[in-house]
């Protein structure tokens, strides 16, 4: 079944300039000593698998709010302390940039249209196994689940193939995530380490920046706190956009809060201020978890995941808020620690990942085959120091499956149902996503790639009929 | 096809003012000119949470009661007792006894806390459940802790030189940095349709987002709002926080039979 999947996806339309450019990268980097080569031989060989597994998830995080990963905005010592413990991977992208759909991705290893969940609210399609239930039924794992889960529910204490240890309240962050990272902390404390957990801690924050929208949107005649003034972050290079958008994106902006309440410069970056405080409290329930790990003997042999369901837009593009393709939506944290197995203070620019990666990567690492049909792949390798791309591409869908996104190394391909504007954005040169080359008769090769690359991708997708736009994206060229 | 419900977002930040609006206030216990917030008193909070618009979303989720008790001239005790209740009948129970120093910042210098889990049967979670003690050493003149800032507030001046600068030990357990609080203003506030002046404190700082606290003119602490939480002086407090958990109880009784199903 493995070996299927590896076929199929090794068939895939390369971009060639892309695929040797990565290699060359990827070798790079190794020469620089990300892991020492015969280092890499021996663990391949022996396959050493984590005592215990804990996959965090934050909810709407920008990809860059970690101080260590260069933010001068925040401060973010738990977050920096997981940073420079592991590997990060700066081009991670979340299969679908809206809480529900994310997660089904991250969980399942499907993409969200596969999993059904194209919308928030919706459950994962039965046939498909869960991470939880996948590891109930093949290793020996006791699998714990605290936090958000919204698949349907936002919290529940029902969700399959997870003991369910915290359920937190309604929608917001401040509160059920203090009291989320406490039950944690508790259940860190009382377990008998004799069994090995695989514990998902599924945090609210920065999401609250919902809330404060909506409690922010109208423009007041001054700064409610005037003393701010001096420390407001400064504006987004892509605060300043180019118009030539899909309409689905312009749409999305008119409707959000700075539109309605004509917000000025100031108030945009006191949004922001605001967005980096919700990370800060973020930050210091992480570390709550974290130093329990350490205080109680499991640091050493717990393999960490960090990742964020999606992004926030941030100001970028005047955005706020996420489900669009640009980066600040689509591009979330991807950080992997393992004392002794992951290097240390290690970041992988070169590599694309995504949220579909997750799944199989948790696998490889228990030491089990992946359920059927995986759509990510492990990142193990890559971890271990491997220069070979698992990923030559990547796709991410978004707007209750009426939108693509095909990421190659070098490019990034945006596409909506029934809409002729099509994005195509140099990423090496134009990483802010500001000058759409789609139109430009000298990118016609590299546009007709990526459509093909995007309709192939989407030709092995198993999407039940009942999913809006099912056969849209095999047809579309 | 059904059609959507309208919902009206709010719009500004939370004040005493909006919340009457949104219906979040009750009557505030009666004031009382004996209040001496250098005694020995218990004020208990209702927990209410915003979810961004007027008609939908927002909801009392539990209550925080704080109690003081007067030592000496250099100390005080409080006693905390925190209540959040959590999706399908969970109940979050914090519950602390601080020692605290009697200066402006109520420092605390030593405690004990409990954090347990209440299910749905009433039954105490042991597998969640901890106790922590510990004492601050170090930095005492410059250490808060937002459940104590609930009293020293009530003990400081309200005139504008009034500016304290500190690090916050949150929840008896994060430290957050570089807090500042500062008298903001004597603002006019309507409630119930009376105009009650009410003084304005304001923090800021890392890891919070600007939390106001709200006080009568006996210096008695009426609200805290952060963003889209507030905390409301109610005598009700108790009471309504007993319905919101049975509510739960009985709709996730609901649940789960129909699921059973």
């Amino acid at each position: 079944m493995n070996k299927n999947t590896t076929t199929e996806q090794s068939s895939c339309l390369v971009n060639r300039r892309d695929f040797i450019k990565l290699s060359g990268s990827a070798v790079a980097l190794l020469a620089n000593g990300t892991l020492k080569r015969n280092v890499f031989a021996a663990r391949q060989s022996r396959r050493p698998k984590p005592k215990n597994i804990l996959l965090i998830i934050t909810d709407q995080q920008h990809i860059n709010t970690i101080a260590a990963g260069g933010c001068r905005h925040v401060r973010t010592p738990a977050l920096d302390r997981l940073k420079t413990s592991g590997l990060s991977f700066t081009q991670s992208y979340s299969a679908n940039p809206l809480c529900s759909p994310a997660r089904s991705a991250i969980f399942t290893g499907r993409t969200s249209s596969e999993a059904t969940v194209y919308v928030n609210g919706r459950p994962i399609r039965s046939d498909i196994p869960n991470l939880g239930q996948w590891f109930s039924q093949q290793t020996d794992y006791e699998t714990f689940y605290a936090g958000k889960w919204h698949l349907p529910r936002t919290y529940t204490s029902n969700i399959p193939g997870f003991n369910v240890i915290n359920t937190g309240i309604g929608g917001f962050g401040y509160l059920c995530d203090t009291v989320m990272s406490r039950a944690c902390q508790g259940f860190l404390r009382n377990r008998s380490k004799s069994k090995p957990f695989l514990l998902a801690a599924s945090f609210m924050q920065p999401h609250d920046i919902c809330e404060w929208l909506r409690l922010n949107m109208d423009k007041p005649e001054r700064l409610r706190y005037g003393e701010l003034t001096r420390e407001l972050p400064e504006l987004p290079d892509n605060f300043v956009y180019d118009k030539n958008e899909p309409k689905n994106i312009k749409q999305r902006r008119l409707g959000n809060e700075p539109f309605k309440g004509k917000w000025n410069k100031e108030q945009w970056r006191y949004y922001r201020w605001s967005y980096y405080r919700n990370i800060e409290h973020l930050d210091a329930e992480i570390g709550r978890i974290l130093q329990t790990l350490e205080d109680y003997g499991y640091a050493k042999d717990t393999l960490i995941v960090f990742t964020s369901d999606h992004g926030e837009g941030l100001a970028h593009h005047q955005m706020v808020r996420k489900n669009t393709l640009y980066d600040e939506a689509a591009k979330v944290s991807l950080i992997l620690s393992w004392p002794g197995h992951i290097p240390e203070n290690r970041t992988d620019t070169t590599h694309l990942a995504s949220g579909l990666d997750i799944m199989p990567t948790l696998c490889d690492y228990a030491g089990i085959k992946t359920p059927k049909n995986m759509r990510g792949r492990s990142l193990r390798s890559i971890l271990e120091g491997s220069s070979v791309s698992v990923n030559n591409f990547i796709v991410t869908e978004v707007s209750s499956n009426t939108g693509r996104m095909v990421r190659t190394p070098s490019f990034k391909y945006i596409v909506y149902k029934d809409d002729s504007v099509e994005q195509l954005f140099d990423m090496r040169t134009d990483p802010g996503e500001t000058k759409n080359l789609a139109e430009s008769s000298r990118y016609a090769l590299e546009l007709s790639e990526h459509r093909k690359m995007l309709r192939d991708w989407e030709s092995r997708l198993d999407v039940q009929p009942n999913v809006p736009n099912a056969n849209v994206w095999r047809q579309k060229t | 096809m059904a059609k959507k419900k309208q919902r009206t977002i709010v719009g500004s930040p939370l004040t005493p003012t909006l919340l009457d609006e949104l219906g979040a206030l009750s009557n505030f216990p009666p004031s009382s000119e004996d209040f001496k917030p250098d005694g020995n008193w218990v004020n208990t909070y209702r927990i209410w949470t915003c979810h961004g618009y007027r008609q939908s979303g927002n909801q009392n989720v539990g209550l925080l009661r704080i109690k003081r008790l007067f030592n000496s001239q250099r100390s005080l005790t409080l006693k905390v007792h925190q209540e959040i209740l959590q999706t399908d009948a969970l109940v979050s129970i914090v519950e602390a006894t601080i020692e605290c120093r009697n200066n402006q910042l109520a420092t605390p210098i030593a405690w004990n806390l409990e954090n347990r889990f209440i299910d749905a049967d009433n039954k105490t979670l042991r597998q969640l459940s901890y106790k922590d003690a510990g004492q601050i050493t170090d930095g005492i003149d410059r250490t808060a802790c937002d459940w104590c800032l609930f009293e020293a507030v009530q003990r400081l001046k309200t005139s504008k030189e009034t500016a304290l600068a500190f690090d916050m030990l949150e929840g008896l357990s994060l430290f957050k940095k570089d807090q500042r609080l500062s008298y903001r203003s004597l603002d006019p506030t309507k409630i119930g349709g009376e105009n009650i002046p009410l003084h304005c404190f304001v923090q800021l700082g890392s890891g919070i987002l600007p939390c106001e606290y709200w006080l009568d003119d006996h210096h008695r602490l009426l609200v805290v709002v952060s963003m889209n939480k507030a905390y409301i002086l109610d005598e009700q407090a108790e009471k309504i926080t007993r319905q919101i958990i049975e509510k739960e109880r009985k709709s996730y009784e609901k649940r789960k039979s129909s699921q059973r199903k």
